[in-house]
């Protein structure tokens, strides 16, 4: 128990020192998130509004099938985002294995389903008037799109922070695709597997204060929003 | 300019999805400039007239012309001259003085912006300094709606087509509204096409009316339409009334026995009553309202006759003479071969 109590009090020193390898760790997190949450984004709100405002041929389909990908294994990712860049795959040539930009791939694929199925939800969700009054005032194409998600921006950050929370907490694809190299592919999550493995709980126990931190940050926003898109 | 046709639809028909025919027009055309009224029962295809007009609901048979051209392909362009305003609108969610630029930032005009904005803000009776920053969920009911109307009239439209747009809304949020829909089409010769219930502001101030049942036209002006239970005898068929007095229908060859229309100049009306008598209908009924229709320059006698209200259009001299009023009792005569079936 003692040593608990003893980790516990080196992690308060080390996120108040915030030594260089903690620093490091919080940002390639950070910045492999950024660069997961970039493409997550820029892919999942036009695939999400389309899918949601839509009707075509097989749209029940690509719905059910978005939706059973939210369930996506990480390490399923992992091996198969591996598969791809390692040097005997498709992709090997652009030496992406055991990168940051590697694994964002991964990310990438774990929380696409997650901003495509809730922006679909909540372009379909939407007041049908939005539609009619968008027209009438002249609005067409693309400024029919993003006014329309706009309308339903709240939502739509709901979805956004969701996948943030799902690839920052995970840890299996990260941990393969990254290859957990000190200073260069260390993350919060796979940082906390390696020092728990060595019983360096005082390192783990402060990434994981600062994962809790950034998730209770992230889950205070969801339920602000939550109430403004509500009201 | 009141010549100009501006919308004509030829056998046009619309259907939602693979439902039934909802819109079942064979000839109409609107010219530039008027106030029409579109007129007729709930889901007598009123909204759908509208939404089609304004090409928002696409058509699924026939001819639509816009100015003369086919508005198949068109529609971006017709949308940014023909505006619609929804009976319940949708306020985007901003401030009243965004959701009234929108429209102007799509069509680039934003040169004299905050004018055009504040006066059309005015013009729906909200004072701009109060109301322009407010936020979209302050807003009564009322409120949107003139925030809704001040946003279409912002833009100058070619064309105002308003869906009921006093049904849901207080007595001086309507005034406000109706009188914003007038002066668009005085100030700027806006034609105006409004669905309503509101007949006798409609009677007032339009220069035709449309009547529609069941997605077709029934006629123009304030046709009275009798729904059933009619009764075949023989070659008649007979609508009893709930105090016990009988319409007599002449029944056509071919054509169904549902409801009936009657056109409100084929019935006569005085103070003296009438006898009865199976070749002529001669029906007693209590005048309500008294309505001078624009369009005619006669006077429209609405009555209650045995619980349904029948609507004779007689000669301002007529009520002169006849001394009608509102609760005066007449008589309303008719030949059954007036009545014609839907």
């Amino acid at each position: 128990m003692d040593f608990i109590i003893d980790g516990f009090f080196q992690a308060i020193r080390l996120i108040v020192s915030m030594d260089e390898e903690t620093a490091n760790i919080v940002l390639t997190t950070l910045k492999l998130t950024g660069l997961s949450m970039l493409g997550i984004l820029v892919l999942g709100l036009p695939l999400g509004f389309a899918l949601g405002y839509f009707d075509f041929p097989g749209k029940r389909f690509i719905q059910t099938l978005t939706e059973t990908l939210l369930a996506l294994p990480t390490v399923v990712v992992g091996l198969l985002v591996y598969a791809f860049i390692s040097r005997r795959g498709p992709f090997g040539q652009y030496e992406l294995l055991f990168t940051v930009r590697g694994m964002a791939i991964g990310q990438l694929l774990l929380g696409l389903p997650i901003v495509i199925a809730h922006t679909a939800a909540a372009i379909e969700g939407m007041d049908r008037r939005l539609r009619l009054t968008l027209l009438t005032l002249g609005a067409s194409g693309s400024k029919l799109a993003l006014t329309s998600l706009w309308e339903g921006r709240f939502q739509v950050l709901v979805a956004s922070l969701t996948a943030y929370g799902r690839i920052i907490g995970e840890v299996g694809s990260a941990m393969m695709l990254g290859g957990n190299i000190k200073w260069h592919t260390r993350t919060i999550t796979t940082a906390i597997t390696l020092e728990t493995g060595k019983g360096d709980f005082a390192l783990g126990i402060a990434l994981g204060v600062i994962l809790i931190a950034i998730s209770f940050a992230l889950n205070i926003s969801l339920s602000f929003l939550r109430r403004r898109a509500e009201s | 300019m009141i010549d100009k046709v501006l919308y004509e639809m030829q056998n046009v028909k619309h259907r939602y999805g693979a439902g039934p025919v909802t819109l079942d027009i064979e000839a109409l055309k609107i010219n530039e400039g008027g106030v029409y009224g579109v007129i007729g029962p709930n889901g007598s295809g009123k909204s759908t007239l509208l939404k089609v007009l304004a090409c928002l609901e696409p058509r699924c048979e026939g001819l639509l012309l816009y100015d003369g051209k086919d508005t198949a392909g068109n529609e971006i362009k017709i949308r940014k001259e023909a505006t619609y305003l929804l009976q319940n609108p949708y306020l985007l969610k901003r401030s009243v003085y965004e959701n009234i630029a929108y429209g102007l930032r799509l069509r680039q005009e934003t040169s004299n912006m905050r004018d055009r904005i504040y006066a059309s803000l005015r013009r729906v009776g909200l004072e701009p300094g109060k109301f322009a920053e407010r936020p979209w969920f302050r807003l009564s009911g009322g409120e949107a709606q003139r925030v809704a109307l001040a946003a279409r009239l912002a833009l100058y439209p070619r064309v105002l087509l308003l869906d009921e747009p006093t049904a849901n809304v207080d007595e001086s949020s309507a005034q406000l509204v109706k009188e914003a829909a007038v002066s668009a089409w005085k100030e700027r010769g806006t034609t105006v096409i409004v669905a309503t219930h509101d007949l006798v502001w409609l009677y007032e101030v339009s220069t035709d009316i449309i009547n529609l049942y069941h997605g077709r036209i029934v006629g123009y002006g304030a046709e009275n339409i009798v729904t059933g239970p009619w009764e075949a005898r023989g070659e008649y068929a007979v609508r009893v009334l709930s105090d016990g007095q009988t319409i007599y229908g002449a029944r056509g060859s071919e054509s169904g026995i549902d409801a009936a229309v009657i056109n409100p100049s084929d019935i006569t009306l005085s103070r003296a009553l009438q006898p009865r008598s199976p070749r002529v209908n001669a029906l007693t009924g209590t005048v309500t309202q008294m309505t001078l229709e624009r369009s005619t320059g006669h006077v429209l006698v609405s009555a209650d006759v045995g619980g349904i209200v029948l609507k004779s259009r007689v000669p301002v001299s007529l009520v002169e003479k006849e001394s009608l009023c509102p609760a005066a009792v007449a008589a309303l005569v008719f030949s059954p071969d007036s009545v014609r079936w839907l």
